[in-house]
């Protein structure tokens, strides 16, 4: 159909326009169905209601661009189809009155006259074109056509076509008995429709800014829902906001270290249960040492590329983060953990232990320390930028900035370094169990992240006495320990 | 993993230029330096991991004697012949115990965390039980 080619010319003239301004009504459904929308409507006042919007929206965008030809079949927004309910009637009565207003000025009123010509005659503007010029205007009260920028009829917002037609609107126009009235009439109709035309775009742009508003709360709610489910997968690895190519690239590598952790895990359990020899057990054993050697290695490739990235601990999952020291887990404190687990143990091995945990902990001091000097160099350097010398100032800052992956790359020595000591102090066997529990150590602490990812917000710890509250999850509880109670 | 070099180590790879006066080469004025006290750190006053290597010595009760290389009138060149000899990427902090080349910090610390370091402090008479 024509009109409908016309109206894919004009989306494909005012599409990037759109899709800039991410419309979210049926604006695409509704260019390739104008005809639906156009007969469906009640009654050609409606139609043209929804046209006017339709140039408002193409004057929006356009900016009254006058080459362009925003033909009234293109946009036909349906969400703002109700907010055009005065129209209908008064079109309709006056249609048939013939005017001499056609706005040569403003191409509105001549606008809508030949759009009223075109929804009563054909959807097809050239036609429509030619016969609104030969037909009489309706007075400019159908302020149908008001608002609209470019006077379709045949759609060409182009400056000869539209005044072709208003000239000879006027003629005929002209010869009727009101010519004195003529004027003011016109007038009146040219303010009227001014007025219009900006409500029009008002509604139109605000319209605009609410679907817009759903739209990016959407997306953020279906961001959040990704990130979540990504804690659950891969123990927080690519949850993270705004990541590096660096810090995704060791998000996806230590994803698949903690996949291996796993079998490495399984292997050690097999191992031990099947009581397989000393020298056996020392081939597995001597294997996980390796498994993490291999991610000492990738943090430090990693701490190149984005030191940031693993000393806020982004690659990790949001418990293990809460206990982060420069960039990784504290020795010391996987040793005091250890103590207690790797009974029993032989005088020399607890002194041996104990000189770890002791060397570790005063070698933690000291990196912590020495960080805490860079970050207060960093603070002063920072803080007595000039504004002559800014630039100076961040050269030097972002020199102290290259530090920092200094101080992950020691600190990961310093772990790597202890779990090689704890190698070297314990037998086989007590190694075995040992890398066991770090290893059942850490995946609990992931665990008990998505546990506190996954649970339920409003729940709170509820006595027999204690206060009621309205939210369904804890009158939810309330019942189900009402139902354990019964046993 | 620590490395022990004996005092005059350099010498065998290192070749005198023929005409050099003893007091100026810098290799020279290290080992003489790093020989003159139990435990010798070569550090900068800039340096955030020299602070915290320092740090180290004196949680462990150790008081090294420090030279800060950016003061020094021929501080660049005692740079470079300090880089060269940690082998690495930074000229600092470079430690010597006993006159003998221990490393930079992850030497150092590595030593520690091995238990190595401490029987090696106490041999240069900078510890005491």
């Amino acid at each position: 159909m024509a009109s409908q080619r016309l109206g894919e010319a004009a989306l494909s003239e005012s599409g990037p326009s759109h899709h800039h301004h991410h419309i979210p009504y049926s604006l695409p459904h509704m260019l390739h169905h104008p005809n639906t929308s156009f007969i469906n409507q009640e009654g050609s006042a409606f139609d043209f209601g929804e046209l006017e919007e339709a140039i408002v929206l193409q004057g929006v965008k356009i900016n009254n661009d006058e080459t362009k030809q925003p033909l009234y079949t293109t946009v036909r927004p349906a969400a703002t189809l109700e907010m055009f309910p005065s129209w209908p009637m008064r079109f309709q009565q006056h249609t048939p009155r013939g005017s001499s207003k056609s706005g040569e000025e403003s191409t509105d009123s001549g606008s809508a006259v030949n759009t009223l010509s075109t929804t009563r005659l054909e959807p097809d503007s050239p036609i429509s074109r030619k016969t609104s010029s030969d037909h009489r205007l309706p007075p400019p009260q159908m302020d149908t056509g008001s608002g609209v920028d470019s006077p379709r009829t045949g759609g060409s917002q182009t400056q000869p076509a539209a005044k072709q037609a208003p000239e000879k609107r006027r003629g005929p126009g002209s010869n009727s008995e009101k010519v004195l009235d003529a004027k003011t009439l016109r007038r009146l109709a040219q303010n009227r429709e001014a007025a219009r035309k900006s409500r029009l775009r008002k509604k139109a742009y605000v319209q605009q800014l609410e679907s817009s508003r759903i739209r990016l709360t959407q997306l953020e709610q279906d961001l959040q829902r990704a990130r979540s489910q990504g804690l659950f997968l891969g123990g927080g690895g690519v949850a993270g906001g705004n990541i590096s190519s660096g810090g995704a690239i060791f998000d996806m590598e230590y994803a698949r270290w903690l996949e291996d952790d796993h079998r490495h895990m399984s292997e050690l359990r097999t191992a031990l249960q099947a009581h397989l020899s000393d020298g056996d057990l020392r081939v597995i054993v001597d294997g996980y040492i390796a498994h993490y050697d291999e991610i000492f290695r990738l943090k430090g490739v990693a701490a190149k590329s984005d030191v940031f990235h693993l000393i806020t601990g982004m690659w990790t999952t949001p418990a293990e983060r809460c206990f982060l020291w420069m960039g990784g887990f504290r020795p010391s404190d996987l040793i005091k953990m250890l103590i207690t687990q790797l009974d029993p143990l032989t005088e020399q091995q607890v002194m041996g232990i104990y000189g770890l945990q002791q060397s570790s902990q005063q070698a933690e001091e000291a990196l912590s320390q020495g960080l805490e000097q860079l970050q207060q160099s960093l603070i002063d350097t920072i803080a007595n930028g000039s504004i002559n010398d800014s630039m100076h100032h961040m050269a030097v800052a972002l020199g102290k900035l290259s530090n920092l992956e200094g101080f992950v790359r020691q600190a990961d020595n310093l772990r790597q370094q202890t779990l090689h000591q704890l190698r070297r102090i314990l037998t086989v066997r007590q190694a075995a169990r040992c890398f066991l529990v770090i290893g059942e150590y850490y995946g609990r602490l992931r665990a008990l992240s998505s546990l506190w990812a996954s649970r339920p917000r409003e729940t709170l710890i509820v006595d027999d006495s204690s206060c009621q509250t309205t939210t369904t999850d804890l009158q939810m509880v309330q019942s189900s320990q009402n139902q354990f109670s019964n046993f | 993993m620590h490395n022990y070099y004996e005092t005059g180590w350099w010498s065998s790879s290192y070749n005198y230029p023929a005409k050099r006066s003893v007091g100026t080469d810098p290799f020279e004025r290290i080992e003489r330096m790093a020989s003159a006290s139990a435990v010798v750190m070569f550090s900068m006053s800039t340096c955030c991991m020299c602070h915290a290597l320092k740090r180290l010595f004196c949680g462990m009760g150790v008081n090294p004697t420090v030279y800060e290389v950016d003061e020094d009138p021929r501080g660049n060149e005692l740079e470079r012949a300090l880089k060269r000899l940690s082998g690495g990427t930074s000229a600092v902090p470079l430690v010597f115990i006993g006159g003998k080349l221990v490393g930079a910090m992850d030497s150092v610390m590595a030593s520690h965390i091995s238990g190595t370091l401490v029987p090696l402090l106490k041999e240069a008479g900078a510890l005491w039980l």
